[in-house]
């Protein structure tokens, strides 16, 4: 076990460190002061491994910390009177979120492939070593963490002992209940969104229960962690009895996954070439008086409704979480009131970040590579520059459509937010909404815009152009600082809308005039 | 069957009846380097119709990299592709160029059908579906059935066919054929020769028998140039013997 825990390391450490040399050459002042010898030098490498392994490290605890901190900073905004029980009941929800959603042995990973698919490792004890190395990992971590927490939040050592260890086994027990699943019902829980959105809300909504001064009890906390302890030698006996490993790692992580680069998400990629069954026929009715591109842009659209429309509905549904909660928030916290009514008037720059974040546009145009794209800018009748434009405009209007269901949410919620706040300005409804609108057709327009004009992919459909990924790091830049802008309502909304009529304007200009030459497969 | 329908297929596509055009594709110092890797240096050729060329080389000498650069998807050092034809001597348009890829690309959300329909939509051609799955052999059962599920060897007849429909005047292929079933090999073969009088046809295989066996020169990608191989009279074996140490001369440029 040993031995594999020590090869998958050093796969993943070779991996890590060839990739950071290789994105490092793509760099434009490396690019010539770096050749292919690094690959071989001994030296550089050393120093290269070391700030590689050092720059895990630091992710590792960078990101646990945020998490504790991120608990600290939810319960101090839910129940500031009762932080340590706040901090212990979201704490305890949260692990039983995770006891759910957080499956290392079926999440899909490029090291399984590489490890299990390429190189034909023994797949049991390479669970086995990942298992064991992960919950030790694991143990050490919210330790640590719990150590630095606990200079801002009280929490009884007694009590951390507990939640470290229902972590720990909770974990276990996690892993099997997955496995079982899946072995059962031959699919990874989490892809059915019905069933994970379900769990996931009903927690969420849990851990808000602070908020009525309710707590989890620590003898209901030690209860749970009995029965976790209890259950936790057979999960653990369940993992190690399965023989199968192998074939369930084959079929979860294949090469298409593998070459994914840019995937924070490893399953969505794989979704993401995908027709769903569902959308295989489609009704006549749509395809009515439909021909040449028409027809083409819509069967692509019809074919590809749930990959296109899904994640826009995710945010959707998440998007009306939130502004119910934030609702919930302002009808019995004078000071979230405040708060509210404060934001609404010189802080629309926010809405910028947010929109950010919510616009689908970079998912949509990498479906429209990985399914349309790719293979159809082989044909040259498809880059003739005419066709381009064509559908160019076409997708411009699918992508809008796309974004507006999340954009109408907030602008719904918005106004909810400002009627409860008891504003009476109709102008503020009226100016916040057609931001909104425009935002989310600015940022359609801005993601089109570059996906033609930078095209960043290759024929392995792995994002290749450094410019796209500068470009999408200014953006962030930008929008980062637009937030930061105070300015009230009314000149922010109009300037804003000024903007985005200008940025649209030339931005299809250079659409249409760069295009032809820009788009096509690198 | 296949010869009848062959012929069908070229009234409706080529107009046979008209006189035959000469084609010529100049090539002109093209070179193409991949940082300090120098991949195609200077080459100077000329490709006529009326002739297919196997484009043979050793793994990695530049084949995909010739047929790119000639096909507009990567940016080249230097060079100029011109075509020659009865209207006189143009730069070369990635119009008047079809390519068929190593690894199939068909839109795989479509059926066959609807690609097939949709593609001759806009080219305005006239739909005839089941004439041209005839032709490439593509059963009725299989025909609407979506392009991702089709085998690696279906997806190619399908790119193979779209290709040629849209008749464009010089025709890259990249290692095709090796996928098909031995049946519609020989006839791909047999369509390829018919329409070579008015196209410029570029084969690349590393299949040397069936270079040599549907090829009427064999051009060789070697030492980062395009190198012409004179059969003369040279009998088959010889002639093999030829090409084989011609690939084997590396020479450390």
């Amino acid at each position: 076990m040993l031995n594999s825990l020590r090869m998958s390391l050093k796969i993943d450490y070779a991996y890590s460190l060839n990739s950071f040399i290789y994105n490092l050459r793509r760099l434009p002042i490396f690019k010539d002061l770096i050749t292919d010898d690094l690959y071989k030098s001994k030296n550089l490498k050393k120093v290269v491994a070391f700030l590689s392994t050092g720059w895990a490290f630091f992710k590792a605890i960078f990101f646990n910390l945020l998490y504790f901190f991120s608990i600290y900073f939810l319960a101090s905004l839910i129940n500031k009177s009762h932080l340590s029980l706040t901090f212990i009941h979201i704490y305890f929800i949260f692990t039983i979120i995770g006891f759910f959603i957080n499956n290392r042995l079926l999440n899909t990973s490029k090291k399984k492939y590489f490890s299990i698919v390429l190189f034909k490792m023994d797949a049991k004890e390479f669970m086995e070593s990942s298992l064991v190395y992960n919950l030790f990992k694991y143990l050490l971590l919210h330790s640590f963490s719990f150590l630095i927490i606990s200079f801002f939040v009280k929490v009884p050592l007694l009590v951390i002992v507990q939640l470290v260890l229902l972590a720990f086994f909770s974990r276990i027990t996690g892993e099997a209940l997955n496995i079982l699943f899946y072995k059962r019902y031959s699919y990874v829980w989490l892809n059915n969104y019905y069933l994970y959105f379900s769990i996931l809300i009903s927690l969420l909504i849990l851990s808000f229960l602070p908020l009525k001064n309710i707590f989890i009890s620590s003898n209901l906390i030690f209860i749970v962690l009995l029965i976790f302890i209890i259950i936790s030698p057979f999960s653990f006996r369940y993992l190690v009895r399965v023989k199968d490993y192998k074939l369930i790692f084959k079929k979860l992580n294949t090469k298409n996954m593998a070459l994914s680069e840019q995937e924070a998400l490893s399953y969505s990629r794989q979704q993401m070439v995908e027709v769903k069954k569902k959308d295989i026929n489609i009704s006549s009715k749509r395809l009515k008086n439909k021909k040449g591109y028409d027809l083409f842009n819509t069967i692509f659209f019809e074919r590809h409704r749930e990959i296109l429309l899904r994640s826009a509905k995710k945010f959707s549904l998440f998007l009306a979480i939130i502004y119910i909660v934030l609702g919930f928030l302002v009808l019995n916290d004078a000071n979230i009131f405040r708060g509210v009514n404060a934001f609404f008037s010189s802080n629309l720059g926010w809405f910028v970040l947010i929109m950010y974040f919510i616009n689908r546009g970079a998912i949509v145009t990498q479906a429209m590579f990985f399914n349309c794209d790719h293979a159809m800018l082989r044909y040259n009748f498809y880059r003739e520059p005419k066709v381009l434009l064509g559908l160019f405009k076409k997708r411009l209007k699918l992508l809008i459509k796309v974004n507006l269901l999340p954009a109408t949410v907030m602008v719904l919620g918005n106004s909810l937010l400002l009627y409860l706040t008891l504003n009476k300005e109709v102008y503020a409804y009226l100016v916040i909404a057609f931001y909104i609108i425009t935002l989310s057709i600015f940022f359609s327009v801005h993601y089109l815009v570059i996906y033609y004009l930078l095209q960043p992919y290759n024929s392995e459909m792995q994002l290749k152009k450094v410019s796209y990924s500068l470009v999408s790091i200014l953006t962030y830049g930008v929008c980062y600082y637009v937030s930061t802008v105070r300015l009230n309502y009314l000149s922010f909304g109009i300037l804003f809308i000024i903007f985005t009529l200008l940025y649209s304007a030339i931005s299809l200009y250079l659409v249409y005039k760069f295009s032809p030459r820009t788009f096509k497969i690198n | 069957m296949i010869d009848l329908s062959l012929f069908l297929f070229e009234k409706i596509c080529y107009n046979t009846g008209k006189e035959v055009i000469n084609l010529k594709l100049e090539i002109i110092n093209l070179s193409k380097s991949f940082s300090e890797k120098e991949v195609l240096k200077d080459i100077d050729f000329t490709f006529e119709s009326g002739k297919i060329y196997g484009l043979i080389g050793r793994n990695g000498a530049g084949k995909t990299t010739f047929f790119n650069s000639l096909n507009e998807d990567i940016d080249i050092d230097s060079g100029f592709f011109y075509l020659e034809d009865s209207y006189g001597r143009n730069r070369l348009d990635i119009k008047d160029i079809g390519y068929v890829t190593s690894v199939a690309s068909v839109p795989e959300f479509l059926t066959a059908r609807e690609f097939l329909t949709f593609f001759l939509e806009i080219n305005k051609k006239e739909i005839r579906c089941d004439y041209y799955f005839d032709l490439v052999k593509i059963a009725k059962e299989d025909q609407d059935k979506l392009l991702k599920d089709y085998s690696h060897g279906m997806k190619e007849k399908m790119q193979i066919l779209i290709n040629i429909i849209s008749n464009p005047k010089v025709l890259l292929l990249d290692e095709p054929l090796t996928s098909l079933d031995i049946v519609v090999q020989e006839d791909m073969k047999k369509l390829l020769k018919g329409l070579k009088k008015d196209h410029i046809i570029i084969f690349s295989t590393h299949i040397l028998e069936l270079a040599m066996d549907l090829c009427d020169e064999i051009v060789i990608l070697n030492n980062k140039k395009l190198e012409k191989v004179e059969k003369a009279n040279l009998n088959t074996k010889k002639y093999k013997d030829k090409i084989i140490s011609a690939l084997k001369d590396v020479k450390n440029a």
